[in-house]
């Protein structure tokens, strides 16, 4: 790395970047085996200074992917299960009483810290707590702070929270409303491995323990990238595409297709087309590339939007996916203009 | 070298590239262009070779250039903007929006100048055929076929002239110098009328006649011509049954009952009610030739009958025709006794040949005139061949009978026959003058009634005959019976033919015999005819189409029936819209008596 007395150039910085995002899929891909594109969102998210909502059934190495991720980042990790008895002072923490050594009440309140002040903060199954709770978390992700017994406390930056989602069991969940769910920069779907990879996960787990990950980024190196992403620069035909992408997902929209119209309630708002370019931001970050293409908001569109749209109900009648729905969305639009799209097509 | 820096080397480079791609885009628009142009003007060539205007095609060729430059201009107004082409440049170089974000200005000093650097050194780096739009498509084919079609309309031949239309049937004009058959119904104008009103109705068919003529040699449309024609065929026999009409049909039908009454009137009855005056008068010379003098009288005294009856119910005209009749009776009557007292008179002086003797038996039975017409011929040659001692002796017996019948009381005319005859043989010049006298009587005197009647037939053979040399179709002829005439419904006189006369085709062939029509032609009488029954005649249907003749005006429809009407009349009532000859068509075809009288019963009001 560069010493902060020599300040490395944007171009250098860019370089970096691309090296460090290298560096860190190799460092991951030690631990985790496959889901590369699993890991690609989440840094996505890291860099955008978002937050990820990991979806996935149990097993699939969502938890050991926050893990590992941490120990690359040199952040500090902290986990919290999230059970329907959980208290919002379990996240935050609460004041209690100091003691001496006596066991006698020294009259002081010291604020004992809950999980939530860690950098890289997994919520398991996020979706079992109740909603008050869900709520606590929810803040601190808005807010980067919390408040407790009337102390503002501001949480350490980077904060940068994973939640983790059980499609399958959904007794006895709280299912997190779209409000909240706009929250998260990213809804990452965690696939089933493949069975070469399933094979390749049996070697590694089944015998000796692996060794930890090595570290890549320092906690000042994340917090730098994070503010490199900011400074990629979009161009405006890019942010109309974005725009025009998000203005698509609403039934109401005129030129919106017939997918959208059918199966869509409510489409994503503004914080969608924020999070849909500062995730393509992170897209170009991570490549080195000091401008944001296209195809880099084509690439977030699926993660970015998914969870921000609210199917009807004949959407879900029909059985219409998201993810199905947004895809429509995505060949309806075009990127070009018509006429320069047909000349580029026509060669 | 100076070293531009990123944003003027990044702006060089684009404007290069940006110019070579504009340039091809516009070659593109006017290619489009002109292609549009070629087929419009292709187009247009073929529009232009279809009218036969061939001359004007290369002209059309201009429209390739006018599209040339409509899509030049077109190219020109839809101009990309910097941005756009460096959208194109992007998507055809595929550097990920690098060329779109360093035109845009996108971000801050420090990451634009990194994006321009970049950009320029891709804009450097990268061979610009990669971003070469195609200025030639599959679509341009159409401005070489377009050129090469207009080329071929130039050359080929000329495009088939539509086919005239058609004339109408019947449209075509006709100029005629000399039409045969009109003067005939001309003619009608010098006709004796029994009234004002028929004279007038005659006078205006001749003047019909003569201004269809004149415009027939100055020349008018055929179906006009033929339309003109046919509407004077119907006048002229509307004519002909003007005993029939309203005003006379009373008078007719009682007439016809008076001399129904006596026996020897029975036939002049039947052609009295048929509207025939041609046969009525014939039967009237028939009676008069009679030799016995009761029957004489007793047709005399049943004309008196009729032409009262006629009288009675207002049927002027028709009882004028009797009493024309009852006065021309007495003079045939005459006539023939003068020809029976010389036949006396010969025959007393050495007899008679055996041929006279028979004509003369016939003459007194049966008063034909044609037997009549011989007699008196065959007589007359006798007179010629006698000696002067033979012709002495013939005065001498004439003026004895003359002596004679002083006694008997002959008739006043009779006796001064006599006595002329005599003084006529004395001299030659009186010989002379016998021999005419012989000739007239050998032609007795018809009425006016009769010789209207005949010349209104003339007339509207006349224009039958006049549609033919129009070309009017004929009716076909019946396979077994070509040139077969009709046989005459009775014996004709003089120049008046019977209605459906014997016209034979010359030729010959299978015929029916033509009947004793004396005046018509006879035609050929070899062959036979299959017998038409009564029970197979179906009104006209069944009539045999005159030979040679065009068809005669035919019923369309059903004429309401009425009460009191009857259907042997034409032209008028009920019947009006027939055609004229439509009754008489049955009546002269070859219909058995009984049926005859069977629907005449029927139709007897």
């Amino acid at each position: 790395m560069t010493p902060p007395d020599d300040p490395p150039s944007f171009e250098r910085q860019l370089e970096l970047a691309a090296h460090a995002a290298h560096a860190l899929r190799q460092a991951v891909g030690e631990v985790i085996v496959g889901q590369a594109e699993v890991v690609d969102q989440v840094l996505w998210g890291l860099m955008a200074g978002g937050h990820v909502l990991l979806e996935g059934a149990p097993g699939l190495g969502k938890t050991l992917l926050v893990r590992t991720l941490a120990e690359c980042l040199e952040l500090r990790f902290s986990r919290i299960q999230f059970t329907p008895d959980l208290m919002p002072s379990d996240i935050t923490g609460t004041n209690v009483l100091v003691m001496d050594a006596t066991g006698r009440s020294t009259g002081h309140f010291e604020l004992h810290r809950g999980p939530i002040f860690g950098q890289i903060v997994l919520a398991d199954e996020i979706n079992r707590a109740t909603p008050k709770t869900q709520s606590a978390l929810l803040e601190a992700m808005a807010e980067h702070a919390v408040t407790i017994a009337g102390t503002r406390n501001v949480l350490e930056e980077p904060f940068f929270v994973l939640a983790t989602e059980n499609p399958i069991e959904m007794e006895g969940t709280y299912p997190l409303p779209e409000a909240q769910l706009d929250r998260f920069l990213l809804k990452v779907v965690v696939p089933s491995p493949s069975e070469a990879e399933l094979t390749q996960i049996l070697a590694r787990t089944t015998g000796r323990p692996v060794a930890a990950p090595p570290r890549v980024l320092s906690h000042a190196q994340v917090l730098a990238l994070r503010a490199l992403c900011r400074d990629i620069a979009v161009a405006e035909p890019v942010l109309a595409y974005a725009a025009r992408l998000v203005g698509n997902t609403s039934p109401e929209h005129p030129g919106a297709p017939e997918l959208v119209r059918r199966g869509l309630r409510f489409g994503a708002g503004v914080r969608g087309a924020q999070s849909l370019v500062l995730a393509a931001k992170a897209v170009a970050l991570l490549e080195g590339r000091a401008q944001v293409a296209f195809s880099d908001v084509q690439r977030v569109s699926l993660p970015v939007l998914r969870h921000r749209l609210q199917r009807s109900f004949e959407g879900e009648a029909e059985g219409l996916g998201t993810d199905q729905i947004l895809s429509a969305v995505l060949e309806h639009v075009p990127a070009r203009p018509e006429a320069i799209l047909r000349t580029v097509q026509s060669g | 070298m100076t070293e531009l820096a990123p944003s003027s080397s990044f702006r060089e480079a684009f404007r290069r590239w940006a110019r070579r791609v504009r340039a091809r885009v516009l070659l593109r628009a006017a290619l489009g262009g002109a292609a549009a142009g070629a087929g419009v003007g292709a187009l247009a060539a073929g529009a232009l070779w279809w009218a036969h205007e061939q001359a004007l095609i290369p002209w059309t060729s201009l429209l390739t250039g006018v599209g040339a430059l409509g899509g030049l201009a077109w190219a020109q107004r839809r101009r990309w903007s910097d941005l756009d082409l460096a959208l194109y440049l992007d998507g055809r170089l595929e550097s990920r929006e690098l060329v779109a974000t360093a035109v845009a200005g996108a971000g801050e000093d420090e990451v634009r100048a990194v994006v321009l650097q970049r950009a320029a050194e891709l804009l450097h780096r990268e061979d610009p055929r990669r971003a070469r739009p195609r200025v030639v498509s599959r679509w341009h084919a159409a401005l070489w076929l377009g050129l090469a079609a207009s080329a071929g309309l130039v050359l080929a031949p000329p495009a088939p002239r539509p086919a005239a239309p058609e004339v109408a049937p019947g449209a075509e004009r006709v100029q005629l110098g000399q039409v045969e058959g009109l003067d005939r119904i001309e003619a009608l104008a010098r006709l004796p009328t029994s009234d004002r009103a028929q004279a007038k109705r005659l006078a205006e068919l001749a003047d019909r006649a003569q201004r269809l003529r004149e415009q027939l040699r100055q020349g008018m449309e055929k179906r006009e011509a033929l339309a003109q024609l046919a509407k004077l065929r119907d006048d002229v026999s509307a004519e002909q049954l003007a005993l029939g009409d309203r005003a006379n049909r009373a008078g007719t039908d009682a007439a016809a009952e008076a001399l129904s009454r006596h026996t020897g009137t029975q036939r002049a009855a039947k052609a009295l009610g048929d509207g025939d005056l041609i046969e009525f008068d014939r039967e009237m010379q028939r009676l008069a030739n009679q030799a016995e003098q009761s029957a004489r009288q007793a047709a005399k005294e049943a004309l008196e009958q009729a032409e009262r009856a006629a009288k009675a119910r207002g049927a002027e005209a028709l009882s004028q025709e009797l009493g024309e009749q009852r006065r021309l009776f007495a003079e045939r009557e005459q006539q023939a006794e003068a020809l029976r007292e010389l036949a006396e008179a010969l025959r007393s002086q050495g007899g008679l040949r055996p041929e006279q003797e028979e004509l003369l038996r016939e003459f007194g039975e049966q008063g034909s005139p044609e037997t009549q017409r011989q007699l008196t011929e065959s007589l007359g040659d006798a007179l010629l061949e006698l000696s002067e001692a033979e012709r002495r002796q013939l005065l001498e017996n004439l003026r004895r009978r003359a002596a004679q019948t002083e006694g008997n009381a002959p008739a006043p005319g009779t006796r001064r026959q006599l006595e002329d005859l005599a003084r006529q043989l004395a001299t030659e010049p009186g010989r002379e003058a016998l021999r005419e006298q012989l000739r007239q009587l050998a032609q007795p005197p018809a009425s006016e009634g009769a010789e209207r009647e005949g010349a209104l037939g003339e007339a509207e053979r006349g224009g039958a005959e006049a549609q033919r040399q129009l070309g009017m179709p004929l009716p076909s002829e019946g396979p077994s019976t070509p040139g077969a005439g009709q046989p005459g419904a009775s014996p004709g006189k003089g120049g008046a033919a019977p209605k459906a006369g014997a016209q034979g085709d010359p030729n010959g062939g299978k015929g029916q015999p033509g009947g004793p029509g004396g005046g018509g032609e006879h035609g050929a009488h070899e062959g036979t005819t299959e017998r038409v029954t009564g029970e197979e005649l179906r009104a006209k249907a069944s009539a045999r189409p005159l030979p040679g003749l065009p068809f005669q005006g035919a019923g369309v429809g059903r004429a309401p029936a009425r009460p009191g009407e009857t259907a042997n009349q034409v032209g008028v009532e009920a019947l009006g819209s027939l055609g004229a000859a439509e009754l008489g068509g049955v009546e002269g075809s070859e219909l058995p008596q009984e049926y005859r009288e069977q629907v005449g019963r029927y139709f007897q009001p």
